[in-house]
Parts: C-alpha cells; structure tokens; sequence
C-alpha cells in the first residue's frame, strides 16, 4: 500500500493505493487519524485500492467514528470495484459518506 | 523568629488567618504552577534544575541545592544547583553532612543558625567564600522509595534566618518534586527500554533475513525454525550448487543469548560463503572449524550437521560434527540414525577425513533424512515429559501421508509445556527428493485439482496467500467476480490464523489446500495452534458500527459451506469453505 496526502479546497485528501490489508493496514489508520486531528475535512481517495480486508475497513470505521466525535466531516471517494464489495458485503455501504469523485466530494 | 511569630499571632488571630490563608493560597498555587512546570518535562536534568529553581524562589532562599541517590553506592550527588555559588557534581557519602543524615533517617533538619551549631562543616564555605547562615534540608521520597534530598541555604533577607514554616513549605514541595522526578526516571527507563526493544526487533528481523526463503516444488529441501525468544542460536540454510546439487546444513549454539544468536550468525555466514566453493561437506565443516576457531569467544561452541543432495540420484553426503544424530527415515519405515564423527565446531582444530569429520554417503531412496535441533527432541510436551527421539519417530509415521511442511506443523503443535511456552529454539529440516515439501500443485487419483500452500503466518505472507487463491479461482473456472468474493474469504480466513489464532505467540506455519473437483471449490486451512472454540467463530453481525468479528462474516456471507473439523494430531484448527462454482461459461 502506498499513499498520498494533498491539502485541496482547506480539505486532506488522503489516497490509497494497493491493498491495504493486514501487514498495511495499521499504517492507514495511522494517516487517517493523524489528518482529523489537524483537519476538519477528510476525504479518502479510494480510486486505487484494489484489495482491502476486514482490517482495513476497520481502520475507515475508525477513523470514521473519530471524526463523529470532533465533529469533523470523513467521507470516501471514487470508491474502487474490489472495496465497494467489500463495504457491501460488511453492510458498511450505507455508512459511509461516498462521493463518485474526489471533486464531488470537494465541492459538497 | 517561629519562636516570636505564634505570639503575635495569639494576639490577633484575624491576622494570623489572613496570613495563614495567603500562605496556603500561594502555597497551592506555586504546587500548581510546579506540577504544571513539571509535567511538560519527562527529561531528568531539566525536572530537577526547574524544581529546585521554583523551590528556592518560593521559600526565598539564596542558594540551594538539589542531590539524588546513587543506587549503586548509595552516595549522594549534587545534580542542581542555585545561587551564588555551582556545587553541581559534589559528591556525599552516604550520611554525611546534613545532607546524608536527612537522607539515611529519612527526617527533615533545619539548622536555623549555623554559627550555634556545633555539627555544621565550614570547608565548603571557606573553599568558596559563600557564608552560611541558616540552612534546610529535607528528603525526597516516593513511597518507600529514597530518591535524594533537597538543600536549601540562608533566607534571602540577610537579617532572618530559616522557619519550621519554611521547613513544612520545603517538605511539601520537595515530595511534588520526587514524584516529578520519579516520572522522569520512569520516562527515562520507558524510552530506554522502547529503544532496547526496537533495537531487538531489527536484529530479529537481520537475523530472520539469513533463513532462506522457501522455494516452491519440487525443491526438497525445506526447514523451519522457531525461536524460543527473539533470537535464535539455531539456524538453518541450503542454496543450489551450479552442477544442480544442494548443500545443507543444520546449527545449534551452545546458549541461548545474544551472544549465541551472534555466533550463530557468523558460523551461518561462513556455511553460505564457503559452501558455495567448498563442495564437500567434511571438508567444508574442517573449514569452519579452523575459522571459528580463530577468533573463538571462550566456551562457546556450534553442533552442525551439513550436506550435499544430489537430487538427480538422490545421494547425500552428510557430515556431523557434534550434533545429534539426524535420522534417515527409510521407504521400508526404519529409521537409521548417523550420528556425530567429531566434536563441536570451535573447540579444537579439527581435519577432514577418517581421524576427524568423516563424511557418509547414502542414497534417500525414496526415504526423508530429518536434521534437527536438540529443542525439538528435548522440547517439553504439556503433561511435562519431553518428545525425545522416540515420540519424534512417533509423529513423522503417523504423518507419513502427508506433506513434509504439514508433519512439521504436526511436531510444533505438540511442543510447548502447559503454558504453551517453549524453552528452547525449534529448528528441522527435511531433505526429501521425491516428496517436495511446499506449495505443491497436483492431481488426486479421481482428477482432482490439488493446490497446497504452506505459509509462515504472518501479515506480509497475505498477499502471497490471495495470489495463490486467485490462480486457483482462475484454473478452476470461477468467474471474476466470484474469484473476488473468494480471495475475500480466504484471505479473512488467513487473516484470523495470523491474527488470533496464533496469537503474536509464536510464529506457526499454516497451510491452505484447495481442491477443485466436481463444480466444487473447496479450501482446507489448518493451523498448529490452539484449538478454538467453534462456537464463538460464528457469525454476528454487530447492530452498530464495530468491525468485530467482520471477518467470520464476511467468510459466512461468501461461502457456501462453513465447518470447522476435528484435526487427526489433536491440536490445530482445520476450517473447511466450499463454494459452488458457477463457471464462466
């Protein structure tokens, strides 16, 4: 799993790439909760993950309730394939803020 | 002055009130402000120089000086200082001067004219110049712990001289100062110890990288070793020669310590260095000897067994040098043992050859030779007795059907005492030229496909682990989609091994076989650890938000089948998925 954090619209966008599984996973849930300490917006860019586990959806859940408690906004974006399935089949789906784009997500 | 100060007070209580009150008021505050001070600072020497500079502020003294206790020799020395005069690094043995005395009874002195006192010591003073008046010396303790004492020197108003009020303000703020400091020093041994650990997981880590990798069928040789505690003083290795022979070989260092994970690490280097020109191995264990023996670090010692497999033929060449006896596991079923021709490595010279390390050749002829270390037969079983080289025999006949990688899963689940703690290091290796040890790839009698896949378990194997399902998906016909939802499952199912299963304990093995047949896909994963329960690996779907258990659900919600079976070793967990495959065309 790689990744990178840009500052858009006084927004973090933080984008995943590969899998983010097990051995990645705790590295995601460190990024993600380290950005909603220092921004009220977060949008996670998920256009290139192609894999994620039990694991990593723990860390968006996570992070997702983080930002409930300070009353930040945390939202996925451009949600790929492999990981919508995996939200669907976790009935995470209806959760979640998702946006089609990151733009979307942006400017909403 | 204490003495006048209580009559003045009788006379006008309302006065002695107000100034009581203030005193306790500021007293408070500066409690406040030092904790607050203290708090942002886990770093001794500036814990220590901010307390003693609030302290003297407060009391208003004109020096002061701040002493911790030396644990080894139980003296004292002076690590602040404030005032006129630096006394920082003076050094007091245990009850000397008033500081020692406070120090070794624990009590408080207030010696409020030292001109009176008859005890006071006026070297330091006439080395300095500094005159001393009156002075307050209290001890710092946590608990029952002694952590040093604080000094304080002359009331900065020249006229006055020290007060029990004052000794009572110092008490105080001397105890908010241990404690400050006793944080420190804990934050200290915390970073200390986090820097210690984090160092170990890096050697760890080289260490491990010196194992080599597992090659897939039809390699024969595979190992494995199990450290007891983060380093090993086993090892284990084989690498091809360019005529398609193997060499192999099978340490163990005398210890168990860093020292022996060491050695055990320059005696694997100089195998894999020398091995690769030095192609026989009586020869090649002379070699290392002579080396080892060089620079040897007095009363350590390795015990090797090394070889050569010439897989064509199946012809082994084994040398052992103080190691115990590795066993030829026949066809017929008998075991022959070949046991050591020479001492240790790195006691004394020694040479190649029939008045030294003697080389013997035989032929696997379809037979398994185990090499091991002495963990394994001396490694204690839960009742308390130990495996020995009988119930090591035991073992590898009931799990003759099976892959080599499985039987040595089947030897791991039975070491272990009843806590499940192993006291030694674990390492086997098995050289078999007609049973390949991992990942095989194979079709039963009835045309079923037949994949297995040993893995160490742990996180970076996962990816590995998806790959290998994937191709199986792919070969078996499943569409893309399912093959997705698949690699889900699996991939949580293995997750579980990693996470739960084996508990962070102790590295295991587990192995996936996936046996496609009949529009059936079917995944067999079975692990050495504990068993668990099957009840609580059922699946609930959490009513909030909670990815407890997401994993069990997720392998529910995808498969068709589900079942957890009873294991034939007893120990271990084996989970059975099947699912319907709805072929792509």
């Amino acid at each position: 799993m790689k990744h990178e954090i840009s500052e858009k619209q006084g927004a973090t966008v933080v984008a995943f790439t590969g899998e983010v599984d097990l051995e990645s996973s705790p590295v995601a849930r460190e990024i993600l909760l380290k950005c909603l300490e220092s921004t009220s917006k977060v949008i996670v860019d998920l256009s290139e993950v192609t894999y994620i586990d039990s694991s990593g959806v723990a860390s968006l859940v996570e992070a997702l309730q983080a930002a409930k408690k300070n009353g930040s906004q945390f939202s996925l974006a451009a949600v790929s394939e492999p990981t919508r399935r995996v939200l669907e089949l976790a009935r995470l789906d209806k959760v979640f803020t998702l946006y089609d784009s990151v733009d979307e997500g942006l400017n909403a | 002055m204490s003495n006048t100060a209580p009559g003045k007070d009788r006379r006008d209580p309302k006065r002695f009130d107000r100034r009581k009150s203030t005193n306790v008021s500021s007293h408070l505050e500066l409690l406040s402000k030092m904790s607050g001070h203290l708090a942002v600072t886990l770093n001794i020497e500036e814990t220590i120089q901010k307390a003693l500079d609030l302290i003297v502020q407060f009391v208003k003294a004109e020096g002061g000086a701040l002493f911790l206790l030396n644990d080894k020799d139980d003296s004292l020395v002076c690590k602040a200082s404030a005032g006129p005069v630096d006394i920082r690094g003076i050094s007091l043995q245990a009850g000397e001067g008033i500081v020692g005395q406070c120090v070794s009874e624990n009590s408080s002195r207030i010696v409020r004219d030292v001109q009176q006192d008859p005890n006071f010591d006026h070297s330091v003073d006439d080395s300095t110049g500094f005159q001393t008046r009156s002075i307050l010396c209290t001890p710092m303790t946590v608990h029952t712990e002694k952590i040093g004492a604080i000094e304080l020197v002359n009331k900065h108003d020249d006229s006055s001289l020290f007060s029990d009020m004052d000794l009572l303000m110092l008490q105080t703020l001397a105890s908010a100062a241990a404690l400050a400091i006793h944080n420190a020093h804990m934050a200290e041994d915390l970073v200390e110890q986090e820097r210690f650990s984090r160092e170990l997981e890096l050697a760890t880590e080289m260490q491990r990288s010196l194992l080599p990798a597992s090659r897939p069928a039809p390699f024969p040789v595979c190992g494995i070793n199990l450290p007891a505690h983060e380093m090993s003083g086993d090892f284990y290795d084989f690498f091809e020669l360019n005529d398609g022979r193997i060499c192999f070989s099978l340490g163990d260092v005398s210890g168990k310590g860093m020292d022996a994970a060491l050695l055990m690490s320059k005696t694997s280097s100089l195998f894999r260095c020398l091995g690769k020109t030095l192609h026989e191995p009586d020869v090649l264990l002379a070699t290392i000897n002579r080396e080892l023996c060089e620079t040897a670090i007095h009363g350590m010692f390795v015990t090797m067994a090394c070889g050569l497999l010439d897989p064509a033929t199946g012809e082994v060449q084994l040398a052992n040098t103080g190691h115990e006896p590795p066993l030829l596991h026949a066809r017929d079923g008998s075991f022959t043992p070949i046991p050591a021709s020479a001492p240790p490595l790195g006691i004394m010279p020694l040479v190649a050859g029939n008045d030294g390390i003697r080389k013997e050749t035989f032929n696997l002829d379809g037979g398994t030779l185990y090499i091991f270390s002495d963990g394994v037969t001396e490694g204690d079983l839960q009742d308390g007795s130990r495996l020995g080289i009988e119930g090591f025999k035991k073992i590898i006949r009931e799990c003759i059907d099976i892959p080599v990688a499985e039987r040595f899963a089947a030897i791991i689940s039975v070491l272990g005492n009843a806590e499940g703690k192993r006291h030694d290091d674990i390492t086997l290796i098995a050289i078999d030229a007609t049973n390949p040890c991992l990942n095989e790839n194979i079709r039963d009698n009835q045309g079923a496909m037949i994949v297995r896949h040993t893995f160490p378990a742990r996180a970076d194997e996962l990816q590995a682990v998806r790959e290998v399902v994937s191709k199986a998906c792919d070969d078996c016909g499943c569409s893309p989609s399912m093959a997705t939802d698949i690699v889900i499952a699996v991939g949580e199912a293995c997750q579980n091994v990693v996470r739960h299963a084996y508990k962070g304990i102790a590295e295991g093995t587990a192995t996936l076989e996936i046996v496609c047949k009949d529009g059936i896909i079917q995944f067999n994963l079975q692990d050495s650890a504990p068993p668990v329960d099957p009840e609580k690996m059922k699946p609930k779907w959490p009513k909030e938000l909670g990815p407890g258990g997401l994993g069990i659900c997720l392998i529910h919600d995808i498969m068709d089948e589900v079942e957890y079976l009873p294991v034939h070793s007893g120990q271990g967990n084996l989970l059975r998925m099947v699912k319907f495959i709805e072929r792509t065309n």
